[in-house]
């Protein structure tokens, strides 16, 4: 069994790279593009998050805050390994940015992504306290549901495998996002979480984009990309409406 | 983050007419505990060139040893290097194993394992079934091992003795391509056709909790078709793809630096996707940022010199790098750079992102 076909070839028909040593160039320029956003985007979600903590109204408030942050920073650490496995020095990464660094909160909604880091341009927004904080996850963490639906089928095995852990953690802080929202409405803050509603939800949108359509194609033929950044938004809208109804908060 | 370590080679022992079993003994302390499955990367300087290679560690954790598998490829400078000039005393430089090509030791359970591989490509999954038979005690394991002919099956003197060893455990078949067999489904090559066939009559696939797979492209795409369509999902099917895949190595450096002028602009030439664009640019400005204003899509991410994303090669002129986290000496010895950190001296400079 000598034969050998032409990688592209082999990624185009869903074959899987399984370490450094067999990912062409350009390809491993857009794998450690997707591993570094997805590292910074969890470092910046936990560092915002850590904030917070001390808003929490209660105990058992405080406890989901600081499990959010230890789990994505514990997530970050999963992919950041692998980044290390390609050179990347994973000691200094960690320190490299100052994560909690935020935009003025009156910043309007786009896609600009912060110059010294690539995490999602969600996360260069600050929270404005406990309930602005809940809605943030609420709203994020569906989003973040439908992206890692499409990452973790991406041909880079290691990173696959790694997202596949991933997955259930992030879907945990939705629903503990879920569980706040709905004690939050019974408390009377349904004023309060209609404005953050309206604060987030443009900016957690304009986090789904799509590269250049050449671009995309080209991602799409080496399983890195699967879905467009339109089904992906719509699959969004829809968890998010499902979500606000679970919880009793009025569209 | 990965490093080169030294390791001090023991034994070296042929295993078939062009493969060579390395037993290897890590220097100065460093760690090389390892997990069934894992690989380890070499590398080695051939006239200038530097050639890394990723073989698979084919010793089970019970073995006590630390050995890698190495078939000798065409053309290939290390593997047959290896194998024909290799010998004991000499010492070869490795990053700690690495590799997730494994599933989680659970000694308690009864699993039932299917693996493949296709010619070298076993020696992952030899490491693999030694491990979980000898671990996990009511584990069964088959293997389903796929070469041209008798003389080319590395390891299969050990895989009888194993077979004898674990009676009952561990089932081997062999498919032959070229030398015929008693039984014409063993004949041939591993595609998706052939498993289906074995499925039906040899394996039975409904039992299986994890199937490992190890061979070349095509071989590895028809597996994992037949796995799919008789049910297995995603997280049962673990791949490793073997080292033929691995692309070209670097090319030798060319022409070194030019005496460096005062002016301030910079002609740059900048190959990405195998197109080249020339522009000028400022002296103060980054090669990538310079390559992003002109509408290159240059990949970076950390633009903090961390993260080795931006790496590109100087092929003419010269720049300077103002920090640098994330090559290696021999990485920068070769005209590797980080494009978010270096600045052109030359007036002139050819840098390729394609390398």
């Amino acid at each position: 069994m000598s034969d050998t076909m032409d990688i592209a070839d082999y990624l185009a028909r869903g074959g899987r790279l399984t370490n450094p040593a067999n990912v062409p160039t350009r390809y491993r320029a857009e794998l450690m593009r997707m591993m570094a956003s997805f590292v910074d985007s969890e470092l910046a979600g936990a560092a915002g998050f850590a904030d917070v903590i001390n808003a929490g109204p209660g105990i058992k408030e405080r406890i989901a805050a600081a499990k959010i942050v230890l789990e994505k920073t514990d997530n970050a650490d999963k992919v950041l390994r692998l980044m290390g496995e390609f050179g990347a020095n994973t000691a200094r990464y960690a320190n490299h940015h100052p994560w909690t660094d935020r935009l003025p909160r009156d910043t309007a909604p786009g896609r600009t992504r912060s110059a010294h880091d690539m995490r999602l341009s969600v996360l260069n927004y600050p929270l404005d306290g406990w309930v602005d904080a809940v809605v943030m996850n609420f709203c994020t963490g569906h989003a973040v549901a439908v992206q890692l639906a499409d990452m973790v089928q991406v041909s880079y095995q290691p990173l696959a495998e790694a997202l596949r852990d991933v997955a259930p953690v992030e879907a945990h802080h939705t629903e503990l996002a879920e569980e706040g929202l709905a004690r939050l409405m019974t408390q009377g803050e349904s004023d309060a979480i209609a404005a953050s509603l309206a604060y987030w939800q443009p900016r957690v949108a304009a986090i789904f984009g799509d590269p250049p359509a050449e671009r995309l194609a080209q991602m799409k033929a080496w399983g890195l990309r699967h879905r467009t950044a339109e089904e992906m938004r719509t699959d969004w809208e829809a968890r998010l409406a499902a979500g606000m109804e679970r919880c009793g908060v009025p569209r | 983050m990965a490093r080169f370590h030294q390791l001090a080679v023991t034994d070296v022992r042929k295993t078939i007419r062009d493969a060579v079993v390395v037993t290897l003994k890590p220097e100065n302390g460093a760690d090389f505990d390892f997990v069934q499955g894992q690989y380890l990367t070499f590398r080695r300087d051939f006239d200038g060139t530097e050639v890394r290679r990723s073989y698979s560690i084919c010793a089970g954790l019970d073995d006590g040893v630390l050995q890698v598998g190495i078939k000798k490829v065409e053309g290939g400078a290390f593997s047959t290097w290896a194998n024909e000039d290799l010998a004991p005393g000499m010492v070869l430089e490795a990053m700690e194993p690495m590799g997730s090509f494994h599933t989680p030791l659970e000694p308690e359970k009864a699993k039932s394992y299917l693996g493949f591989a296709g010619g070298s490509g076993v020696t992952p999954v030899l490491s693999i079934l030694k491990t979980v038979l000898a671990r996990e005690p009511n584990s069964h394991f088959t293997l389903v091992y796929a070469n041209r002919g008798v003389n080319t099956i590395m390891f299969r003197e050990e895989l009888e003795d194993l077979k004898n060893l674990y009676m009952g455990r561990l089932t081997v078949i062999h498919i032959l391509e070229s030398d015929a067999q008693d039984i014409d489904l063993f004949t041939g090559r591993v595609d998706a056709e052939k498993c289906a066939a074995l499925f039906t009559h040899w394996i039975d696939i409904d039992s299986v909790d994890t199937a490992f797979i190890c061979g070349p492209e095509p071989m590895m795409l028809g597996i994992a078709a037949a796995l799919k369509d008789h049910g297995l999902s995603e997280d049962q099917i673990k791949f490793e793809l073997f080292a033929s895949a691995q692309p070209g190595r670097l090319k030798r450096k060319e022409g070194a630096a030019t005496g460096a002028k005062a002016a301030k602009a910079t002609e740059a030439t900048i190959t990405m996707d195998g197109a080249a664009r020339t522009f000028a640019m400022d002296k103060d400005q980054t090669i990538l940022d310079a390559a992003l204003e002109n509408a290159l899509d240059a990949p970076y991410a950390c633009k903090a010199g961390v993260c080795s994303t931006c790496k590109c090669k100087v092929l003419e002129g010269e720049v300077e790098m103002v920090a640098n986290h994330a090559l290696e000496d021999y990485e920068v010895a070769r005209g590797y750079v980080l494009s978010c950190q270096s600045f052109p001296v030359t007036d002139r400079v050819v840098v390729d992102y394609d390398q």
